[in-house]
């Protein structure tokens, strides 16, 4: 886990994961969240609708948005403390999804971040964007 | 940029920051005014208002600000120089 405190973070200071999702997750997250749609649990009932498989939870590949603050981006000392998503193309089980965040501004007076970030799939095809606010505690 | 110009300005970023289209915001308006001002907002409304004038405040400068007018001295004070 990173551990970035307020005074190293500068603009443009950029993190990076990458993750795969699978049916483990997708499970996880409909016992979680109880979202059964069929988008997501019936692959037949995908297809019918044009898609190549069941789709992925959006707010479980954004769950990913999380994970870059909290552990990567600053990691150990974040505080989420606001998040605007905007999807751009389906995810499906087996996608490679790369996380990136950028610091595009800082709030001095304050202590919170803006993040630029986006998810790509195996593709290097955008799936989703997203601004993120998070403030820096101090150790 | 004069006071009304700046006071136009905040009004649309705070309609933005609250997603409040009709929001009317005047120099009197504070946070017990204006019902979905929190802390978390607050430091919304600033950035929004550092991005979009390209100013920098300081902690010790908002601390003593009580209403819209108020920051909107604080602003001018900054643009002016």
């Amino acid at each position: 886990m990173n551990d970035y405190r307020f005074s190293d973070i500068h603009v443009g200071l950029e993190e990076s994961f990458v993750t795969t999702v699978d049916d483990t997750m997708m499970q996880k997250f409909l016992d979680i969240s109880g979202d059964n749609n069929p988008l997501h649990v019936h692959a037949d009932y995908a297809k019918e609708k044009g898609f190549a498989d069941k789709v992925v939870y959006g707010l479980l590949t954004s769950s990913f948005y999380s994970t870059l603050v909290g552990v990567y981006l600053p990691g150990k000392y974040c505080l989420l403390q606001g998040l605007n998503i905007q999807f751009s193309k389906p995810v499906f089980c087996g996608d490679t999804l790369k996380i990136i965040g950028k610091v595009s501004y800082i709030n001095e007076a304050y202590k919170q971040i803006e993040i630029k970030a986006r998810i790509l799939n195996q593709k290097d095809q955008k799936v989703s964007r997203a601004t993120i606010k998070v403030g820096v505690m101090d150790e | 940029m004069t006071r009304e110009e700046i006071l136009n300005s905040v009004q649309e970023i705070f309609r933005d920051v609250f997603d409040e289209e009709d929001l009317i915001v005047e120099e009197s308006s504070n946070s017990d005014t204006i019902e979905d001002w929190d802390s978390l907002n607050h430091i919304n409304l600033v950035s929004a208002i550092e991005m979009e004038f390209g100013l920098r405040f300081a902690l010790g400068e908002l601390t003593s600000l009580k209403d819209v007018g108020d920051m909107i001295d604080l602003m001018l004070k900054k643009l002016a120089k």
